[in-house]
């Protein structure tokens, strides 16, 4: 029974030894992805319609792969500002006219692309 | 067409890419496992004593109670927020002031990394506290000064960690500059108000931030054991200490409920639902943030309900039931802390330094951080998601023995094993839960 007293250190360095394991494996893995050749560089294409509160098509995550580019078209019905969160970039919209943001990838992570007038969500961009 | 501007918000503008399929199954698999193993072989009899823990190194513990830490931390943080108040009143409004940072992304995230790393730091480096005491100096009184005796435990902390919770989810320009003035002027006056009517236990136990960093504090692997002395000991000796009291369930309840609801409102099927909603999108929101705190609370005490009535009790019993194994969530809701902000904290974190360079927005460049590019080392999308399976899967962990623990105390022998029952399946519904909110944002 004595045995016991030690269990909950003997579970938290098994954790701990977990996290440092798992972490310590990770820059081989992480920094060591290779951009695929085909994607780096390479630019996609989206449009996007705001009619009043609605997105077409409705808001979704878009993947970008490190080194290429998202060309965003969009078109609002009314007047709006267009904000890509993360890439540090805003544009005008007059209503009706489309207006164009080149989004290119940089740190991973999901950044979030939206209007201020009225607050919408228009699309989240994965960066991988 | 397009305008290179600052960023209109400087906080939180990234997130993390979703949890990869794999560790979600690994992360349920191993939550379901260890909660099936602990129920079958754990000790049987109470085992953390407050006596227990690797006493540090005498020339350490000497250091840690000398007093010059605590005297450093409090210079240090006195500096900081002399430092963002100038931000706050004369500052620019925009992207460049610190001042967001300072209060979402150091106040609140990094508080909580501090608290599970040292200990309830915030009890020591409070400005308010220091504020306070120092008026009471400056007017002769005795700093135990108080009108009213306080009788309303933690329920005033839970009340501002979900209005806080509220101001940083849903509420809208809240990283304005007039917005942040209001906030810290109201959390300032409310603070001296309620410390001038019923003295220091206001902060010890009605102010926010001081409940955020002593619950999560407790996970600390840093504490003092019965006789005073500094230990290393594991986060369910902190956890075991603290015993049930008012106001412990809410404080638990809106600790993991916001931060799982954070998580939630990232999802981008909910963002369609609420902008495209005829209903006003900050009711929407603040509906079911409350909803994710009541969700909490009903569980946990549904569980204490079962486990009382299995222990053939009164259905009253789990009212003290209840508070009783709230302490146990604690590793769960430190967990999501980690896995949901851990980003944030180590990569806003370091922007932040950009910006309290120039407190003014007057171009200056007065800590020679204004060029600094903060490092991605430490949020490489294995990396993080690695640190959010493992965090979530070992907070489950020392809740389900700091849960058995507390059931083994508690109830008696033969209540013991099923009466944790309850409590483990709910805990098994925040983990998946908590996995399934990182797997699908």
């Amino acid at each position: 029974m004595r045995a016991f007293r030690a269990l909950p250190y003997a579970v938290c360095v098994l954790a701990l030894s977990g996290v440092a394991a798992c972490s310590s494996g990770t820059p081989a893995d992480g920094s060591g992805t290779p951009t695929p050749a085909v994607s780096a560089g390479t630019v996609k294409r989206l449009e996007v319609t705001v009619t009043g509160t609605t997105v077409t098509p409705a808001p979704a995550q878009v993947d970008l792969p490190v080194g290429s580019t998202l060309e965003l078209v969009v078109t609002a019905d009314h007047d709006d500002e267009l904000h890509a969160h993360g890439f540090d970039v805003e544009a005008p919209l007059k209503a009706g006219v489309p207006a164009t943001l080149r989004l290119t990838a940089e740190e991973p992570g999901v950044y979030e692309v939206e209007t201020h007038e009225p607050a919408l969500t228009l699309l989240s961009v994965a960066v991988r | 067409m397009v305008v290179a501007l600052a960023p209109a918000h400087g906080v939180g503008s990234r997130g993390d890419l979703p949890l990869p399929f794999a560790a979600l199954v690994i992360g349920a698999v191993a939550a379901l496992l260890i909660s099936f193993v602990a129920i079958g072989t754990l000790w049987r009899e109470p085992r953390l004593r407050d006596t227990d823990g690797l006493l540090l190194p005498p020339p350490v513990a000497a250091v840690l109670d000398s007093g010059w830490p605590r005297v450093g931390a409090r210079v240090l943080a006195a500096v900081l927020t002399v430092w963002t108040v100038a931000a706050l009143v004369l500052g620019p409004d925009s992207a460049r002031n610190p001042v967001p940072h300072v209060v979402y992304v150091w106040l609140w995230v990094g508080l909580a990394f501090a608290s599970m790393l040292l200990g309830p730091v915030w009890r020591v480096i409070n400005p308010l506290r220091a504020l306070h005491s120092g008026l009471l100096r400056l007017a002769r009184v005795s700093p135990d000064l108080a009108a009213l005796p306080y009788r309303w435990g933690l329920w005033p902390a839970a009340v501002g960690l979900g209005t806080f919770t509220w101001v940083e989810l849903v509420a809208e320009e809240n990283t304005s500059l007039s917005f942040l003035q209001l906030l810290v002027a109201g959390f300032v006056a409310v603070s001296l108000l309620g410390a001038a009517v019923f003295g220091r236990v206001w902060f010890d136990r009605a102010d926010p931030f001081e409940a955020w960093s002593r619950l999560l504090g407790l996970l600390s692997p840093l504490g003092r054991r019965a006789d005073g002395r500094w230990v290393l000991r594991t986060p369910l000796h902190g956890v075991n200490s603290l015993r049930g009291q008012r106001g412990l369930v809410p404080t638990v309840a809106v600790m993991l409920g916001g931060t799982a609801y954070d998580g939630f409102s990232a999802n981008l099927s909910w963002a369609t639902f609420v902008q495209t909603s005829p209903v006003p999108s900050s009711l929407l929101k603040t509906a079911t943030m409350l909803g994710f705190f009541g969700l909490v609370a009903l569980t946990l005490w549904v569980a204490s309900l079962v486990s009382v009535r299995l222990a053939g009790e009164a259905v009253r019993e789990s009212f003290t039931f209840v508070s009783d194994i709230a302490p146990s969530l604690l590793p769960i809701a430190g967990g999501y802390v980690v896995a949901h902000y851990w980003s944030l904290w180590v990569y806003q974190g370091q922007y932040a330094w950009r910006l309290l360079t120039d407190p003014l927005g007057t171009g200056a460049d007065l800590l020679g951080t204004a060029e600094l590019t903060p490092n991605d080392a430490l949020i490489q999308p294995t990396l993080v998601a690695t640190i959010q399976a493992v965090s979530i899967v070992v907070g489950h962990l020392l809740g389900v023995l700091a849960a058995h623990e507390r059931a083994v105390t508690v109830l008696d022998r033969r209540a013991a094993v099923i009466g944790q029952v309850p409590l483990m399946v709910v805990m098994v519904i925040y983990t998946l839960g908590g996995l399934t909110i990182l797997f699908a944002p």
